[in-house]
């Protein structure tokens, strides 16, 4: 106990003082805060201001009505137009991105659509500004033609009634935060196995190709190596998930204290401390820790048993490793069916069956215990969690003491699985 | 009194084949044991039971008078495997403190000890380079140094001298003695068979498994003499060959290498020589080395090693 003690805290320190460790850390909010933020200004700058012109036959788009519009909204431009005789369509030498014809039509009949005719190809984003503009103007032809005072159409705004879902058993959950706070801890639990789950492989290869696994195996057990390895890289990858969420809290309060003065800060504080309350943090987090150690032990156990069986070939450990690779993958594509339904059977099963459960599962917290996921599951799924990684670290420690003194011979998984049933 | 190690009957199987076959060794305390044994004899095998890697299958180990605990009895051994190596990204000094701990010492034991060997080696500078800036030699100094760094009682170097120059397999050398001389007992285990003459004062053969050979270097060459002489004088050409006692295996002026024929004693050899009117210089019994002892008895020991239920 003393020795996996001491393994593990080599194993930690080495990895926690490594500038790759500072700079991933550092490094990935800002990613992927980035990321958000740059898909967002790479979808506004790509949106055009198109220069339509309007060739009306109807009467009702008049020149007056169409520069109120554009007066109004500057994100398009459009201007009356008349066929000339004979008739010729406006043209991109006239300094047009395209044109509309609107037909000879009565108010009560309407029209279905209209083409847009454009000389190249416009994105989604571009062509909605200039239908929601056609649309405001029909809206005023046919609420003058109707009749409709600005009080009528107050009125007839509230013809909608939206629907929100409550669960009764369940008061404080809103079920839009919890998807989405479901979604994120699933998906780090999903990035943290594969990436520190390969770094147990790698550690182990590292050992296995530097000769030292030979001089430990003759002061440690096997078992100690294997199990110092995995607690130190699953503590790493904990200090990594600590730090980020103190930046969260900093962050958070930060805002909270200046966010009044920044306008764009102020939804944002307003919006992560709606996540805070309406959903219970403490246990979400409580939870998280438990899954991520239990898929981490689960899965980085798999990893080390391959690491310690393959020579130095990389190519030779990424066809290995490809299976419980695929575990984690299809357990994320589960994740994905159950974020959208939590109560459903993919959703149920997966979040019992230990591979998938520690990312599955996590995707149903949040919507709450035990109004989406009973007690008994709940129960059932972290007892099977434990059995299931403490089954795969006793088999990974049988692979791994005879993988790690053995060399130079390709191994399969047949030969692993074989081992892993060894006596002795 | 009891001996330092002694290994009874082990037997070690890998699916179907016998890796170590009923081995029996008594290794004394304070003795340089030198294990040989060509490529794939099982010598590994052999080593990695005494290290507590591998079980026995059957027979029993007794280690300082007790059966062997391997949990125990480790922190009292030192092993320097042939295939040997060091975190290369680690510092010298937090590598051997580390490797250190993991034999039970505790931090400011272990830094004392490295002080003390690093001083003796001349490595006191090296405490903050990494492993990976250290050439093969100074690696395999430190290796060494972290093999005996816990004081053991009982300390194994596979080919220790690997990669070492002269210089520095002589100061590795002096250390053995030493440690042998202060009560440690050292199993060696090597190809080179000059240096197993050089250190070892006992001596086993392994080869597919099974013991061939135990005793001590001299023993072992007197008893697989093959009574060669080298005998110097004059009046060597003018014996009748026919009729001499001997065949004449290399031959020059004032020089013969003979080898005598069976059941006739020294004396009487010398006798006849005498009788023939040779003046003798020098008349000398060639023991065969030991390399040349390992060749024969491997070459000659059948070629099967399987499985039998």
């Amino acid at each position: 106990m003393k020795k996996t003690w001491i393994i593990i805290q080599r194993e930690y320190l080495t990895r926690v003082r490594k500038r790759t460790f500072v700079l991933s850390t550092l490094l990935f909010p800002l990613l992927y805060v980035g990321l958000i933020f740059g898909v967002g200004a790479i979808t506004e700058s790509s949106k055009e201001i198109l220069k339509i012109a309007v060739i009306d036959s109807s009467g009702y788009f008049s020149k007056q009505a169409l520069e109120i519009e554009n007066k109004l909204d500057e994100s398009s431009s459009l201007s009356l137009a008349t066929l000339n005789s004979p008739a010729k369509n406006p043209s991109e030498e006239e300094g047009f991105d395209g044109y509309v014809i609107i037909p000879n039509l009565q108010w009560q009949k309407g029209i279905d659509s209209l083409a847009l005719n454009t000389f190249k190809s416009y994105g989604r984003a571009s062509t909605a500004a200039v239908e929601s503009k056609l649309n405001r103007i029909w809206q005023r032809v046919l609420n003058d033609s109707l009749q409709i005072d600005e009080n009528k159409q107050a009125i007839l705004a509230q013809s909608h009634i939206g629907l929100k879902s409550r669960n009764v058993n369940d008061e404080q959950i809103d079920s839009q935060f919890a998807d989405s706070i479901g979604y994120v801890a699933g998906f780090l639990i999903y990035f943290i196995l594969l990436i520190y789950g390969s770094q147990v492989m790698m550690g182990v290869m590292e050992e296995k190709t530097n000769r030292i696994a030979e001089v430990l195996v003759s002061s440690v057990r096997p078992f100690q190596m294997m199990l110092g390895k995995i607690v130190g890289v699953g503590a790493v990858a904990l200090t990594q998930f600590g730090i980020w969420i103190a930046f969260i809290f900093l962050a958070y309060n930060f805002g909270k204290e200046n966010g009044t003065s920044m306008g764009g800060m102020a939804e944002t504080v307003g919006y992560v401390q709606k996540i805070f309350t309406s959903v219970n943090m403490p246990i979400i987090i409580s939870f998280f820790v438990f899954y991520f150690l239990g898929g981490f032990f689960f899965y980085a156990s798999l990893y080390g048993a391959i690491g310690s069986a393959v020579n130095e070939d990389m190519r030779e450990a990424q066809s290995l490793s490809f299976p419980i690779t695929m575990l984690v993958i299809i357990s994320f594509v589960m994740m994905t069916a159950a974020s959208t339904n939590p109560t459903g059977p993919i959703a149920v099963w997966g979040s019992i069956i230990p591979f998938s459960s520690p990312i599955v599962m996590m995707v149903r917290i949040p919507y709450g215990i035990p109004g989406t996921v009973p007690y008994w599951q709940l129960a059932l799924s972290m007892s099977m969690l434990i059995i299931g990684f403490i089954v795969t670290v006793w088999f990974a420690g049988k692979i791994y003491r005879t993988g790690i003194l053995m060399y130079g011979k390709k191994i399969t998984w047949k030969e692993m699985i074989k081992w892993g049933f060894k006596k002795n | 009194m009891a001996a330092h190690l002694s290994l009874r009957h082990l037997l070690k199987y890998f699916d179907t084949q016998k890796a170590v076959d009923d081995i029996s060794l008594e290794i004394e305390k304070g003795q340089i044991f030198g294990l040989l044994g060509p490529n794939g004899a099982g010598k590994t095998t052999l080593i990695r039971m005494i290290t507590g890697i591998f079980y026995p299958d059957q027979g029993e180990i007794y280690f300082e008078g007790k059966k062997f605990n391997p949990i125990k009895d480790v922190a009292r051994i030192g092993y320097m495997p042939e295939e040997r190596g060091l975190y290369k990204k680690m510092k010298v000094g937090e590598q051997a403190l580390y490797l250190a701990q993991l034999k039970g010492l505790s931090k400011s034991e272990a830094k004392g000890k490295i002080e003390n060997w690093f001083g003796r080696f001349g490595m006191e500078s090296w405490w903050d380079k990494k492993v990976e800036d250290l050439s093969k030699g100074m690696g395999q100094k430190l290796q060494f140094v972290t093999t005996v760094l816990h004081d053991p009682s009982l300390i194994i170097l596979d080919e220790p001298f690997s990669g070492l120059d002269p210089v520095n397999s002589n100061l590795i050398k002096d250390e053995i003695f030493r440690l042998a001389k202060e009560g440690a007992t050292i199993i060696f285990s090597t190809h080179r068979m000059e240096q197993v003459e050089e250190i070892c004062n006992h001596i086993a053969l392994v080869n597919k498994g099974k013991k061939i050979l135990d005793g001590t270097v001299q023993e072992t060459r007197q008893q697989h003499k093959q009574n060669v002489f080298q005998i110097e004088g004059e009046g060597l050409l003018k014996i009748d060959r026919a009729s001499a006692p001997f065949t004449v295996l290399k031959e020059a002026e004032h020089a013969f290498t003979i080898q005598r024929k069976e059941g006739l004693s020294n004396n009487a050899l010398l006798q006849y020589l005498i009788n023939e009117g040779v003046i003798i210089h020098s008349f000398l019994e060639k023991l065969p080395s030991l390399n040349e002892i390992f060749i024969r008895l491997v070459e000659d020991s059948p070629a099967t090693r399987t499985f039998e239920h």
